[in-house]
């Protein structure tokens, strides 16, 4: 099934059921579609107000890579908990970009932890697709860092 | 007072803990591995940390990696809870070094303690009454013998690093010494790493009674009654209560004054529990634990007292709130520990909890940090929960103990709760007629199979 067609499904299936929201993941793809809900004021005095249920928003299209990072399998992650740095140095050029062509080994970025500084190195060769930190960033265990592709 | 703990433990003590930590309005940091990341209390924390993959030794024993999790969330003091790093003296040393509070006694009282030879030779001099046997760690067959001859057999092995019931050897006579002695050595190398052992006679049938002690650091100390845990399976205990059945007011003052007084000569911070082995009316220290205990909630029942609570507060300096002549007991009350594990085979059972329903009412606490639909993870020990219990009279407190039992559920998994069931229908159990070899001879004739 394309990823319309499942879109097309689980909007349909929100309607019939009468559900808010509705969240599916499957090999990599996530998709959310959640109804949105207008309240009305009660007017004084006056009896409860129904709120007619509004039609279901137009789902809109999901990117083709929209994928849970961390279980993308280019993803990069943190092999400990500490701070994340984009540089060598405070002020030096970070050692990769999005776009950055690297080889298995390469230095991607630092982890301190305990004023050590942990080289992590790029586990594949490839393309930085995405960096999913901000330069400074304490991160956790597991944490996804960067996406190499 | 501490702006934020970060709680190094997990399951229901680092619940607990969190608990208490929202009584008083500090902010709370869960850590957790991998396997922990759908934790109630880290779903209850204001900050989670993802500190490891499952092993303890890369999570919850990882101190550069707790340590990192201080520091990133600004956290101003841990709380250890108990197992872990709770009694690790080195680690309490580190956090000092970096500037943040380690809830728990000072690092030489955690070491002093957990030496069980230095902690008894400490045990004596300040008065308190000691097991009869070798003095120090034994260094020769010869010299085993003799203290054999001396305080007369049975005796009992115990590795000078062990402690929690882990590391002793029973020898019933002379031609049994050498071999206990030679098989606790190895044993004890290979679980501590340290293979010092010492004598100590072995008494038959004795009860397991625990005082808890509470100081501020500055010389004063209380006493807060004693626990009975005798009811143990492999020097694991099972079921507590308080007050002890074996003790009438005049004896419990008694133990409690001489470990009162013992804690304020050493200046103690924090809480601590005092164990001994009761026999004959004689109480005989066995070692000291320096961190808060699993059964603790036993003693706040009984006594209203929010022991993590006081916890904290005297980690911050403050001063102890309770003289002794405050502390009150009222009334009875009584510890199941609930694990994830085959009622008859004890093998554990990690798996979801399927449908869960806990028991309540008045005098009912569940201590427990599982819910409907929770995966336990196997990595770890099998305490699902405790259910305590309490009465204004034992029996009281027996029947309600029966009530909640039987309208608790856990389905999914199997757990000890049918071993519990068994227990509160006991003659023994309901007279308060047990020692320490009591459960253990109960499942060995079968009490299960009936």
């Amino acid at each position: 099934m394309s990823e319309q067609d499942l879109i097309r499904e689980l909007a349909k299936l929100l309607d019939e059921t009468n559900l808010t929201e509705i969240e599916v993941e499957r090999e990599g793809l996530r998709v959310r579609i959640a109804r949105q809900i207008t309240t009305h004021v009660l007017a004084p005095g006056g009896a409860a107000h129904v709120p007619p249920i509004p039609s279901i928003a137009p789902a809109p299209a999901i990117p083709a890579d929209l994928v849970d990072p961390a279980k993308h399998p280019g993803a990069v992650t943190s092999p400990m908990v500490g701070t994340a740095y984009r540089a060598p140095s405070p002020g030096a050029r970070p050692f990769v970009d999005i776009g950055s062509v690297v080889k298995a080994g390469d230095t991607l970025l630092i982890v301190e932890a305990m004023k050590t500084m942990n080289q992590i190195p790029a586990p594949r060769g490839g393309t930085v697709t995405q960096i999913l930190f901000e330069d400074g960033q304490p991160v956790e265990y597991g944490e996804p860092l960067m996406i190499v592709e | 007072m501490f702006d934020k703990i970060l709680i190094a433990n997990r399951g229901e003590i680092a619940l607990r803990v969190l608990r208490a930590c929202k009584d008083l309005g500090i902010a709370t940091v869960a850590v957790h591995s991998t396997a922990d990341a759908d934790a109630m209390h880290v779903r209850l924390a204001d900050e989670s940390v993802c500190i490891g993959p499952p092993p303890a030794r890369e999570s919850y024993l990882n101190v550069p990696a707790l340590l990192t999790a201080c520091e990133i969330t600004g956290a101003d003091a841990v709380h250890p809870g108990y197992g872990f790093l709770s009694e690790n003296a080195r680690f309490a040393e580190i956090l000092d070094d970096h500037g943040v509070h380690f809830i728990g006694p000072r690092a030489e009282h955690i070491r002093l303690m957990g030496d069980k030879i230095e902690a008894k030779r400490t045990a004596k001099k300040l008065g308190i009454p000691v097991v009869p046997g070798s003095d120090g760690g034994i260094t020769s067959d010869a010299e085993a013998l003799a203290i054999g001859r001396e305080i007369g057999f049975p005796l009992l092995v115990k590795a000078a690093a062990g402690g929690g019931g882990r590391g002793m050897k029973v020898a019933r006579s002379a031609e049994e010494l050498a071999v206990a002695v030679a098989t606790a050595r190895s044993e004890a190398k290979a679980a501590f790493g340290d293979d010092a052992v010492y004598l100590e006679k072995y008494l038959e049938k004795p009860r397991h009674i625990e005082i808890q002690v509470l100081g501020d650091g500055k010389g004063n100390a209380i006493h807060l009654g004693e626990r009975d845990c005798s009811l143990q399976r492999r020097h694991q205990k099972v079921w507590e209560e308080s007050p002890s059945p074996a003790l009438n007011a005049g004896a419990r003052e008694e133990i409690g004054e001489v470990v009162a007084k013992a804690m304020r000569d050493l200046k103690y911070l924090g809480v601590g529990t005092v164990e001994f082995l009761f026999e004959d009316g004689k109480f005989y220290f066995i070692e000291m634990n320096t961190r808060i205990q699993v059964e603790h909630p036993v003693t706040e029942e009984i006594t209203d007292i929010d022991l993590i609570l006081e916890q904290i507060r005297v980690a911050n300096g403050a001063d102890l709130t309770f003289r002794q002549e405050d502390i009150r007991f009222t009334g009875h009350a009584i510890e199941c520990r609930i694990n994830a594990e085959n009622p008859v085979s004890f093998r554990p059972s990690p798996g979801k909890i399927v449908h869960y329903h806990a028991p309540g009412g008045l005098g009912v606490r569940i201590d427990s940090a599982v819910y409907q639909g929770y995966l336990i993870p196997p990595h770890y020990d099998s305490l699902l929960g405790k259910l305590i219990v309490h009465g204004k009279t034992r029996p009281e407190c027996l029947m309600r103990l029966r009530r909640a039992l039987d309208e608790f559920v856990v389905d999914g998994i199997e757990t000890t709760l049918p071993l519990f069931r068994a227990l509160v229908r006991e003659d023994d159990i309901i007279d308060g007629n047990y020692h320490i070899h009591w459960l253990e001879q109960f499942l060995a004739r079968g009490g299960m199979n009936e």
